[in-house]
């Protein structure tokens, strides 16, 4: 049984798209990416999975749970970290923080002090003094006091500056190692490849592709470039080639299927230059982007 | 607990503010008073004011030169205060984590949302009966000297309780009201409105017959002080009727908040 079982999910606001047919699993231990721009619905997918707003169809379970009808008793095991964090402006960090834990159902003083040590936070501090990223830092510590088997992460880096934002992919990664299974949504990309074992993209309310990471980079796709004399890209317009260009005297495009294809175009010419390697995540997402959006 | 004492905490600014306010107003009407009470000069004057004026400034059916008398025409401002404070608390209680944007914070905690609602309205009753406490203890204490006597404290306790009963309308018009509306926060000025709507039916009712069939849309007019004043008790039926009203609300809150998606 995956941990996270989303069959169909659509949610319209009104006439206005959220998301049409979501479907994904994760699995218990891993670290999940949602990758997308914005507006794609990453975060609508996490609202109704942590029921907040209801689909329009289709069902979600985590832990084998219906989360609509489950809901409170699967968010005792479930932590959540907003793109936007938003408390009580007047009340104390330590109090939210207690207010936060009286909910659950077990001890989580130690582990609030660890964090909130962790991550360099005031805990005596009003909330409506915080700085964005000290807000930001509140939510972190507020999302994992309960240690959760699961964290829902929406964009978790924004607002925190480089070293906090090491320390807290070290922070997950942590949990992680310790069973936690994490679901990170975001549109940067190198934090993604940095952190996620599998990935699923979402563009404009649709998944386009779910994959190992290592898959989506090595297998999938490889990233060409030709430099050769009197080139014309269109030598190169065989099946599996796309973004074919011509910049200055070199030919890149990408391509995907049997490299040995390639390889015997290219060695029917005479090149003065050539690279073949894996794309970023940053290009295959725009891959993915542009092909869905002609 | 934990939601209870956290918004009883929350809406307590608001509710020495209206405290405040309402002793305030006691405080004021009562030096007012030594003009009317044991004045029979003012007699003369008050019966010279047309009875349509008269109606409609609620004196028709008081003599003012009495301490029962003012406090009959001082209830429905009491009752005013305690319907739009009611209102504000009933909506505001639901409305103020969505426009503060913390629902996200408190609905992703291991809670029901009709957990929530239950705590937030018991919250906001309790905000309504000590109000209606505040107002009915400021107004003894203020017209001691007048040594009041029992009949008075009799039409001060069915006050009292007329004004929690009115509270308890719109208490409940404004958790439905944020349960329903889009955004959250219209439902006090929606509820408002409506409260002020049902005041002028009230008055209006007062002032022509021909206008007497809107006593039935106005829980002012559930609880008139000239009539409970004069029957000694509240009118059993609109008791039934405010309860019903309430309890129907209440339900409907329960039915729409679960199902409510929550923008923030």
């Amino acid at each position: 049984m995956s941990i996270i079982e989303v069959e169909g999910l659509t949610k319209y606001y009104g006439r206005t798209r959220g998301i049409e047919d979501v479907s994904f699993r994760v699995e218990e231990g891993e670290i999940f990416g949602f990758i997308g721009p914005n507006g794609a619905g990453k975060t609508t997918t996490i609202r109704l999975l942590l029921a907040l707003i209801y689909p329009t169809r289709g069902s979600a379970r985590i832990f084998g749970r219906d989360v609509f009808r489950h809901g409170p008793e699967i968010r005792q095991e479930i932590g959540y970290l907003p793109g936007e964090v938003f408390y009580y402006g007047r009340m104390k960090v330590i109090d939210l923080l207690k207010y936060a834990a009286s909910f659950y159902n077990r001890d989580c003083t130690r582990r609030m002090f660890e964090l909130a040590e962790y991550m360099e936070l005031d805990l005596n501090r009003r909330i409506d003094e915080l700085s964005y990223g000290n807000r930001k830092k509140v939510g972190i510590v507020q999302g994992l006091m309960h240690s959760p088997r699961v964290v829902f992460l929406d964009e978790p880096t924004i607002g925190l500056d480089p070293l906090m934002q090491r320390r807290f992919f070290d922070l997950i990664r942590e949990e992680n190692a310790r069973g936690m299974t994490v679901f990170f949504s975001s549109h940067i990309l190198s934090e993604v490849q940095r952190l996620c074992h599998r990935v699923a993209i979402i563009r404009e309310g649709h998944i386009v592709e779910i994959a190992d990471m290592e898959t989506l980079i090595r297998n999938n796709y490889k990233k060409v470039r030709v430099v050769a004399r009197d080139i014309d890209p269109s030598y190169f317009d065989i099946p599996g080639v796309t973004h074919l260009e011509r910049i200055n005297h070199a030919v890149h495009f990408f391509y995907r299927g049997d490299i040995n294809a390639v390889l015997r175009r290219l060695s029917a010419l005479n090149v003065t230059d050539v690279t073949i390697e894996e794309p970023t995540l940053e290009e295959i997402f725009m891959h993915y982007y542009e092909r869905s959006g002609s | 607990m934990n939601i209870f004492w956290h918004e009883f905490k929350s809406g307590l600014r608001s509710l020495l503010i209206w405290s405040a306010v309402m002793g305030l107003f006691i405080w004021i009407s009562v030096l007012k008073m030594a003009g009317y009470v044991n004045n029979p000069e003012m007699m003369e004057v008050l019966k010279s004011i047309p009875r349509a004026a008269a109606a409609a400034f609620g004196l028709g059916a008081f003599d003012l030169t009495t301490l029962e008398g003012f406090f009959g025409v001082m209830f429905v401002y009491f009752a005013l205060m305690g319907a739009i404070a009611a209102a504000m608390w009933g909506s505001g209680v639901l409305s103020r984590e969505e426009s503060g944007k913390t629902a996200d914070f408190l609905l992703a905690l291991p809670v029901s949302r009709s957990r929530v609602l239950t705590a937030k309205t018991l919250a906001a009753l309790a905000n309504c009966i000590l109000f209606t406490m505040v107002t009915g203890l400021t107004s003894a204490i203020a017209v001691q000297s007048y040594h009041p006597d029992a009949a008075f404290y009799r039409l001060l306790a069915l006050e009292m309780g007329a004004m929690l009963l009115i509270e308890l309308i719109f208490l409940a018009l404004g958790l439905l009201l944020a349960s329903l509306l889009r955004p959250a926060w219209r439902a006090a000025s929606v509820a408002i409105g409506w409260i002020l709507a049902s005041y002028f039916a009230f008055a209006a009712s007062n002032m022509s017959e021909d206008l007497e069939f809107l006593k039935y849309l106005t829980p002012f007019k559930y609880f008139d002080a000239a009539v409970f004043m004069r029957e000694g008790r509240l009118d059993g039926v609109y008791v039934l009727v405010s309860l019903l009203i309430a309890l129907a609300c209440i339900a409907g809150a329960y039915v729409a908040y679960p199902r409510r998606d929550i923008y923030v």
